[in-house]
């Protein structure tokens, strides 16, 4: 009974109660698309990093990435390829080689990292060859080529079939040059990595660097199963000894300074939320309570105790709040559904956003325990709002009570 | 004479109203016996309404002491108020006071809800009192679909429903028209012969004085006549 009073005292002013579900279900569906909307960016900033720079995985010399010194090759980076070929939980792999060095061409010159890859393996890895907007792709049957990106090749005033001087350092710490040729010209999504990297075939670079026929600087995995990342980093690490194992997190921080912001960001917002929502709640409680005196009175003096009152406005409250939450999660669900097969173009800011290699198309997206924790903070929400109209409703003294008008 | 059951001794009621200080009861005795139907009357001020609620546990006197059925409540906390209300008093307000969300039906069954009662224990009860008030067409209407006078009707089956020591009804036909008046006041005149129902009202209606078996004329928180015909 208790139950079905609550329920039907709710919807005594059946507009007040709409207006305060209406707005419970905008408020959630906004809160929702906005975490949705930011879980997008998040993902968005981690795929491009992972798909353009760090993969999953990374081998590495535990001293390479102090200077990027030349001499300092994987260990036993022919085992290691191996055993990750065999393995089923990798999909794909591929080892290169990094050289520091000076590009110059007639015009100009240019600080440059030399990434020496194995074409077929990398597009695999990173697509590469998806980049390219002019020229061809790397081979193998053709001696000293290279890609460079269009932002490079406008800065030394480069075409294609151009010639360009490499200066970079041997393994035996010599410095050394060799004249390449623009194969492709390639473009990708962020700025500060077409500034800096250059492609050559991987054989090239280490005939030219004096390094072995095996020998690697870096060994960039794909696994088939993201969620597998922490853990095969941890098993691998284990495998192989000195060589440095690091998973996407590790080699990129700023992912990770990034997705904690974002969760900050995120509860600001469902405590923003909740505080606006408990307020309005408690305003229109209040109201309900205080409309009701007299019948509050005559409850407690025909002998409803303070409990079952307090349950009674608890009650209450907690249905006007939690009415709405499905279907405003249901809202926010359907919106980020169709907006993340459609996406939303940032195109206006995409310059901005290729700072920082992220997509101008945005495509929202949350899990499952967002949509939990919303639904959470709205119960959490209509709990702590019922408290003090609940308390003013018992704080009643009926004798009193009873006299309002 | 039968057991008495409401007993009150130098009953003492002052209280600051808006930086005035109200004596409202000066000293009331007062015993009323199971099976009266008594009228507290007197003009407005004179501490009727005080001397209702202090009987019906909605409030505490200054000093002295209120006995139902033997029981002090003089000095029972507000939860055991509530708890001493549920089982022993029945309410008739001026203004009927139902649960607006409720049916005639849940009205009348809400107080037994409370008193955790069964069901079966409702329906049959709660069946009982509707045909007593002549109303059990009307279980299923909401009180915004009962004229006053049904309302109040209903209002007293909901006193009924606890089988309370006594009914108390304050102005109970202050909002009724003569008919209504008429009607209400046959159906609690028929309860008390029939049954032994106990009622006190407070009232200014000259109606229900007529009808009234004991009069208690108060007067300045005092009283000054009590009548019995």
């Amino acid at each position: 009974m208790l139950f079905t009073v609550a329920w039907r005292n709710i919807w005594r002013s059946k507009t007040r109660t709409l207006v305060v579900i209406g707005s419970t279900i905008v408020g959630i569906w906004a809160l929702v698309f906005l975490l949705g909307f930011f879980e997008g960016q998040v993902q968005n900033y981690m795929g491009s990093v992972i798909q353009n720079e760090t993969s999953h995985l990374q081998y590495h010399h535990p001293n390479f990435k102090d200077d990027f010194e030349s001499a300092l090759v994987i260990p036993g980076a022919a085992t290691i390829t191996e055993t990750l070929a065999q393995d089923n939980e990798v999909e794909a792999f591929t080892s290169r080689v990094i050289l520091n060095g000076m590009l110059a061409s007639s015009a100009a010159a240019q600080g440059v990292m030399a990434i020496g890859v194995d074409a077929d393996a990398e597009q695999a890895v990173t697509n590469l060859n998806d980049k390219i907007i002019e020229g061809q792709p790397l081979t193998g049957d053709k001696k000293n080529q290279l890609l460079i990106s269009q932002r490079m090749a406008e800065k030394l005033k480069v075409k294609l079939r151009s010639k360009v001087v490499l200066t970079f350092q041997t393994a035996e710490q010599e410095i050394s040059s060799a004249a390449l040729r623009v194969a492709g010209i390639y473009k990708s999504n962020k700025r500060l990595n077409d500034e800096l990297y250059i492609f050559a075939n991987i054989s090239d670079l280490r005939r030219l660097a004096v390094l072995p026929d095996d020998a690697a600087h870096e060994i960039a995995v794909v696994l088939d199963d993201f969620e597998q990342v922490e853990s095969k980093t941890i098993s691998l690490s284990e495998n192989s000894g000195e060589v440095l194992v690091e998973n996407y997190r590790q080699l990129s921080p700023d992912l990770e300074l990034m997705n904690s912001q974002i969760k900050i960001n995120m509860t600001v917002m469902i405590v923003i939320f909740m505080l606006a929502l408990i307020f309005g709640i408690i305003n229109t409680m209040l109201m309900a309570v205080l409309e009701r005196m007299r019948e509050l009175g005559m409850l407690m003096a025909i002998g409803m105790n303070k409990v079952k009152i307090f349950l009674m406005v608890c009650l209450e409250t907690l249905m006007i709040s939690v009415i709405g939450a499905p279907v405003g999660i249901f809202l926010g669900f359907l919106t980020i559904e169709f907006l993340n097969r459609k996406g939303i173009s940032l195109a206006r800011w995409s310059s901005a956003l290729e700072e920082f290699g992220m997509s101008d198309l945005v495509r929202p997206a949350l899990a499952l325990d967002n949509y939990l924790m919303v639904a959470l903070a709205v119960v959490i929400t209509g709990l702590l709002a019922s408290i003090y109209p609940s308390l003013k409703a018992i704080r009643l003294r009926p004798v009193e009570a009873l006299r309002k008008v | 004479m039968n057991e008495s059951v409401i007993e009150i001794s130098n009953l003492q009621k002052s209280y600051t109203e808006t930086a005035v200080h109200v004596h409202a009861l000066r000293g009331v005795d007062l015993s009323i016996a199971k099976g009266e139907f008594t009228a507290i009357v007197g003009p407005s001020g004179s501490g009727k309404t005080t001397l209702l609620n202090i009987i019906g546990g909605l409030d505490r006197p200054t000093d002295g002491t209120v006995k139902i059925r033997g029981n002090d409540i003089s000095n029972l906390s507000d939860n055991q108020l509530i708890d001493f209300r549920r089982e022993n008093i029945g309410f008739v307000f001026q203004s009927y006071n139902l649960i607006p969300v409720l049916t005639a039906k849940e009205n009348v069954e809400f107080v037994m809800l409370l008193q955790n009662r069964s069901q079966a224990e409702r329906d049959a009860r709660t069946l009982e009192l509707m045909e007593a008030v002549g109303l059990a067409d009307r279980m299923a209407n909401r009180p915004s679909e009962l004229s006053g006078g049904q309302q109040q009707r209903v209002a007293v089956a909901r006193a009924l429903a606890p089988k309370p020591a006594f009914i108390l009804a304050d102005e109970p036909t202050a909002n009724l028209d003569s008919v209504s008046t008429s009607d209400l006041l046959d159906l609690m005149a028929k309860l008390n012969e029939e049954e032994g129902i106990t009622f006190v009202f407070s009232t200014h209606d000259q109606r229900v004085i007529d009808r009234a078996r004991r009069v208690v004329l108060l007067e300045d928180g005092k009283i000054i006549s009590d009548d019995r015909k």
